[in-house]
């Protein structure tokens, strides 16, 4: 049976009238033991009868066709057993939820390090030393490298908005700001380097592989390959970090493919780290401009964010860098405009928070100044700009308690002790001060499907082809089904990361706990509405508890009222209209306290704080983790993570994780992460919202406003380099 | 080559080419796959594995730089078998596991092991011994808090067993007279065989390999193959192979030659062997100088530290490593052996230009030493990203300031040129001056006649060169009772 639910309407909240007692409790995670014993197999783990090793051969120049390359002599190396440039081979990674291939054809290379070739040996040794033995000649064509001089810029409609007259607020503002803010080209820098394992059993493809969005995957490695997606077959049940890289089908997916099936054999394709830096998708670079307009009582009267960012020519991401500038503050002329500049550099896309994890820098740090030019404290300017209604739709907000996170987070971290001039706080070398900025990331829900089985045990088995990516999928499914059912989550069986099961969202844009948390729950109100019925009542007298049914004076344990057989419904959850009637995101409030040296420029973080607000929190330690993770990307994109790519040709410097500095755990200062009780109606049936990208939207810029007041140097380039403090001290 | 070495307990006889990393191996021969492989050149410490030498310490070591014949002898832990034999959890994995330190899990079962080291040598200092491991998923407290829970829990049973076998090997190694394993691998019965048969037959020498039992024997192998690679640590080498894909051939494994590794203090002098790691000469430094071992504390990670050899770093001549400023700061003398003829040269004179070095075909590093005096010695550390980083600039200050009067200045610097290299003008606008603010000034101006740094990646020459100077101002207003620990910053 299949329950189709639709979001519609708000629903009532269910999760707070059950009574097992175990949704938002601090579950660990099921798969934790398998994970610290090193037995949790990741794709490249997957050894097969038989199985060949593929190693992927990079492109060498900028831009250019490949002229010859020479097979023969490597297919006479030892143990080589084929080179392979078939042209279904993809030139990039797909998007998140493309459910198409992206641009295929390895002979034309578009950025350097594009995968050009498949060698495929007996050993991964052997395999490597022929992909690096493998001669390509190119016919090399010049290309564009710098997205600050390219010839050819796009301006995407989409990305357009102009409301009111920007230019006369400007103009006939009390106080304006208007500040150009640049931010570094990114990595995800998953800790898993992306792999895949591929066996054909006559048609049928099974790929063990490192991704997201399964379901969608699937649909991209059918549509790559030509065939259909019923011949397709994913699994992904743990995957080691994705942050946007795992999205869509990547290069080694399609490649381990191609070969397995011209083989006969299985073949595993394993990125070096150096090739995910290099083929797999970033973050653009950013060039913003904010401009603001303020009243002589602190309202804001008009907001503009324009913003360049880069991808390849023809591709059809470009990052939503001012995203939550549309929602986020008050302002009734507004304009935000979008440059794409065509690069011939590895494909940008996704990475965690796309949109806010840049454009929330830019915006958060030109309200700091805009705060400062009007002589009010950061928090009640935003405070007094907060609008009442979505000020481009019209829209009303759903749930939103921006004003109760920085008010939260103000008195947590003693906000009121900040002395508002710059400079005025010196210990020893160090000049210390500290700043906030809002967090805010949009809340996307997106169909998914799940089944859930109450078995002849009164145990219960969820499945569904969603993915955990360090998320807590394993933990957050297993509570909702716990608590709906009554049972204790020991007696619940999570099954995930396999398209033989229904159908899930994945996860990506913060949906994937409200989604799929959705559709489990949507399938478990089937199952309570069966088992009512089987104890004879109606579905609102039941309660359950500890694999107890109790219904007025009857009661009965599960396992009896399945024993004729298991019990199993489908749940099928749908965005509906509740999407469009209000505007929904996440919100919260990030402090940052910072020493900045003053003999070395160096910058470090003394203390952290977030409060957030994000619906019901299934599990107060996962998404607490999922906050705290978030905070400590923030101070990689303040102070440290910066993709460096060659002026001449576009390829990576910085390819692997010596050059490119994700934060150490000396970087993470004490972080401390508070939620507010909250419940969002209009977002899903479980009231919940998204939570992982959350912690990372704006917390950069608490940072460099913490930087502000430490030393009166307005910084906005990120990352902040020691020169950019040591040149102006 | 063919070694022996204990692995989870079990020996292990194999036949293996010499550069073949132990992370391969244990992934692709022992379907060990809970090591893994996160970049494959010791940055991230995913693959980090507990190894027991012949002193009975286990250390964590990067697996994917390790290779196989710096085992020889030695006893290898892996994440899948550091449980208790009940298969009750170690007890980090269980605090790991309640303390939410693990997300995606492919970083944790490196830092479970590198946790598990030091568990078993009742280190607490968490954040260092764990500086040599990445998460991009927890933002690293949890995993903090869960070191901390375990503290105090009992050590299991294994820690004893393999010190026990690392001894017993390394008994029998010292007795025998070739320069060769005296567990020889019965290559016939495959992988798999049974160790500690094979002392009766001497193995015939390897064309291109060698692991010399000490420094004579070594000083000879290396006159007659002076194209060889010398492998210490390998925590340089490993990248070429790793990273870069060389042909290394023919190699010689120099960890068999403990007599270089061998650190002597005596009232007038320091002497360093070649082969102590960065691990051990941190241990020496801390009471001498402590400012030395701070800067030790952050040279790569414990991971990295416990592999890599003072003389690697010094011997790959490289403008950025850490341990050479400091010492041609402290006025030491380089000590080269070719067969049997031995020579002695300033350390600073040994740097010639980048990639050159003042070292003929066949001549080795044996030592460095350097005269023991009061403690004068200055070391910072300047680098993007606080722990695990490649310096933009190293800076180390020794000077001695007797009735207000610079007695003695040696200033060298990392970063700031094609190799490490002494700041000669600043030091001779200090020496025999007051030791005052118009001197050090008048110092820092000169820092510009003796380096032209460049701009890169990890800083402009601009900052490189003001970042320098600032650095000398810092010693002088240390001297003068400022608080200046870039540690110090915890509210």
């Amino acid at each position: 049976m299949t329950a189709r639910f639709t979001m519609d309407e708000t629903q009532p909240r269910l999760l707070d009238e059950t009574a097992q007692g175990v949704i938002h409790e601090p579950m660990d995670r099921p798969e934790g033991r398998l994970k610290v014993t090193g037995c949790a197999r990741y794709a490249a783990e997957h050894v097969l009868e038989g199985m060949a090793e593929g190693v992927l051969v990079r492109a060498r120049v900028g831009r250019g066709r490949v002229s010859c390359a020479d097979e023969e002599a490597v297919r006479a190396m030892p143990g080589v057993l084929g080179v392979y440039s078939d042209s279904r081979m993809l030139q990039v990674p797909a998007h998140g939820g493309a459910g198409t291939a992206p641009a295929q054809g390895p002979d034309e290379v578009r950025y350097f390090g594009q995968p050009v070739a498949l060698v495929v040996a007996e050993t991964p040794q052997q395999a490597r030393h022929a992909a690096e033995a493998l001669q390509v000649t190119y016919e090399e064509e010049p290309g564009d490298f710098d997205p600050d001089a390219a010839g050819t810029v796009d301006r995407p409609d989409k990305r357009a908005l102009d409301q009111g007259d920007l230019d006369q607020a400007m103009a006939g503002a009390h106080r304006t700001v208007d500040v150009t803010c640049t931010t570094a080209p990114q990595h995800a820098a998953a800790m898993e380097p992306h792999a895949a394992v591929a066996v054909w059993e006559g048609d049928r493809l099974t790929l063990h592989g490192t991704l997201q969005m399964l379901k969608h995957n699937r649909a991209e490695l059918a549509d790559a390959l030509g065939v259909a997606e019923e011949q397709v077959r994913i699994l992904s049940p743990h995957v080691g970090g994705g942050f946007g890289s795992k999205l869509g089908i990547s290069a080694e997916s399609v490649a381990a493919a191609l070969a397995a099936r011209a083989l006969g054999r299985p073949v595993r394709v394993v990125m070096s780290r150096q090739q995910v830096f290099e083929t797999t998708t970033h973050r653009t670079a950013t060039r913003q401009r904010i401009r603001l307009a303020a009243d002589a009582d602190g309202r804001l009267t008009a907001i503009g964010h324009e913003d360049r960012v880069y991808n390849l020519p023809g591709n059809a991401f470009s990052e939503p860098t001012a995203q939550s500038t549309h929602f986020l503050y008050a302002g009734e002329n507004r304009r935000m405009a979008q440059e794409v500049a065509r690069v011939n550099r590895a494909c940008t896309g996704a990475v965690r928070a796309p949109g806010e994890a840049v454009g929330m820098l830019a915006l958060e740090g030109a309200m700091d100044e805009m705060a400062e030019a009007l002589g009010l404290d950061p928090i009640a300017f935003r405070k007094r700009n907060i609008p009442q209604r979505h000020p481009e739709t019209g829209q009303p907000y759903s749930a939103r308690a921006l004003a109760g996170c920085m008010d939260d987070g103000a008195r947590r971290f003693g906000w009121e002790a900040r002395d508002p001039r710059p400079a005025q706080r010196r210990e020893g070398e160090w000049w210390i001060g500290i700043g906030m900025a809002a967090a805010a990331r949009v809340n996307l829900v997106s169909p998914s499907r799940a089944r859930v089985t109450l078995r002849e045990d009164g145990s219960a088995l969820v499945e569904t082809d969603m993915t955990d990516i360090g998320t807590g999928t394993y933990a957050i499914l297993n509570q909702i089904a716990a608590e709906m059912l009554g049972l204790s989550p020991a007696r619940v069986e999570v099954r995930l990361g396999d398209t033989d099961l229904p159908p899930a969202s994945g996860s990506g844009g913060s949906m994937g706990a409200s989604s799929a948390g959705s559709s489990v729950f949507v399938a478990c109100r089937a199952l309570r509405k069966t088992v009512a019925g089987r104890l004879g009542c109606h579905e609102h007298e039941l309660t359950l508890k500890d694999g107890t049914a109790t219904c007025a004076n009857r009661r009965a344990r599960l396992h009896e009222l399945a024993a004729s057989g298991a019990l199993s419904e489908e749940g099928e959850f749908r965005p509906g209209t509740t999407k469009k009637q209000v505007s929904q995101a996440s919100y919260g409030a990030f402090f940052a306290e910072v020493a900045v040296n003053g003999v070395t420029g160096e910058t470090r973080v003394r203390r952290m704080d977030g409060t957030f607000a994000a619906g019901r929190i299934l599990n107060e330690k996962t998404a607490r983790s999922q906050c705290q993770g978030g905070m400590i990307w923030g101070i990689g994109a303040a102070l440290t993570e910066e993709m460096v790519f060659d002026p001449r040709d576009g390829h990576v410097v910085n390819r692997d994780l010596a050059g490119y500095h994700i934060p150490v755990n000396a970087d993470a200062p004490p972080i401390g992460v508070t939620f507010l009780e909250e419940r969002d109606d209009h977002a899903c049936p479980i009231q919940s919202k998204g939570v992982g990208e959350l912690g990372i939207s704006g917390a950069g810029a608490a940072i460099l406003n913490a930087i502000y007041n430490a030393t009166g140097l307005r910084l906005r380039d990120y990352p902040v380099r020691p020169e950019a403090i040591l040149s102006d001290t | 080559m063919e070694i022996a070495f204990v692995l989870n307990g079990a020996p292990v006889r194999i036949d293996t080419t010499p550069t073949r990393t132990l992370l391969d191996w244990l992934r692709e021969e022992r379907a060990l796959t809970g090591t893994k492989e996160g970049c494959n050149e010791g940055d991230c410490g995913a693959c980090t594995v507990i190894v027991t030498g012949p002193d009975g310490t286990p250390r964590a070591l990067n697996a994917c730089i390790l290779f196989l014949p710096q085992l020889h002898g030695k006893a290898v832990r892996t994440v899948e078998v550091i449980a208790g034999p009940d298969g009750a959890l170690h007890p980090v994995q269980q605090a790991m596991v309640e303390h939410h330190g693990s997300q995606c899990g492919f970083c944790t079962p490196g830092f479970v092991v590198a946790m598990a080291a030091a568990h078993a040598r009742g280190r607490t200092d968490h954040e260092d011994q764990l500086a040599g491991n990445l998460c991009r998923c927890t933002g690293y407290a949890p995993i903090l808090r869960a070191a901390r829970a375990a503290e105090g829990a009992p050590i299991p049973a294994w820690v004893a067993e393999d010190a026990a076998a690392a001894r017993n090997h390394a008994r029998q190694d010292t007795q025998a007279d070739d320069a060769h394993p005296v567990f020889r691998p019965d290559i016939s019965s495959g992988e798999r065989g049974d160790a500690a048969r094979g002392a009766e037959s001497p193995p015939p020498t390897a064309p291109d390999a060698a692991l010399p039992k000490d420094s004579d024997a070594l000083a000879a192998w290396y006159e007659a193959h002076p194209d060889a690679t010398l492998i210490a640590g390998a925590t340089d080498v490993g990248l070429w192979v790793t990273k870069q894909l060389r042909d290394l051939a023919p190699v010689a494994f120099l960890h068999r030659c403990r007599d270089l590794a061998r650190i002597e203090v005596s009232e007038r002098e320091v002497r360093i062997g070649a082969m102590a790691t960065l691990a051990e000469l941190h241990e020496v430094m801390a009471p001498l100088h402590p400012s030395f071992a701070e800067l030790i504390r952050r040279y790569g990670s414990v991971q990295v530290r416990n592999a890599a050899t003072v003389g690697g770093n010094i011997a790959n001549g490289s403008p950025i490593g850490d341990s050479p400023p400091a010492l041609i700061a402290l006025g030491a003398t380089l000590h080269l052996r070719k067969g049997d003829a031995r020579r002695s040269l300033p350390l600073e004179d040994f740097f010639v230009d980048y990639g050159k070095q003042d070292r003929a075909p066949g001549e080795f590093v044996e030592a460095v030493s350097f005269p023991r005096r009061p403690d004068t010695l200055s070391c910072q550390k300047l680098s993007k990203r606080f722990d695990q980083d490649i310096s933009a600039v190293c800076g180390c200050f020794d000077i001695a300031v007797e009735d207000d009067t610079v007695t003695r200045a040696r200033v060298a610097f990392g970063g700031m040129a094609a190799t490490p290299k002494r700041a000669r003008a600043v030091e001779a606008t200090l020496e025999g001056q007051p030791w005052t603010a118009a001197t050090v000034e008048a110092a820092m101006a000169r820092l510009a006649d003796d380096f032209r740094p460049i701009d890169d990646m990890r800083a402009s020459a601009g900052y490189r060169l003001r970042a320098a100077q600032n650095m000398l101002a810092r010693v002088f207003a240390e001297r003068a009772g400022a608080r200046t620990s870039v540690l110090e910053i915890a509210p």
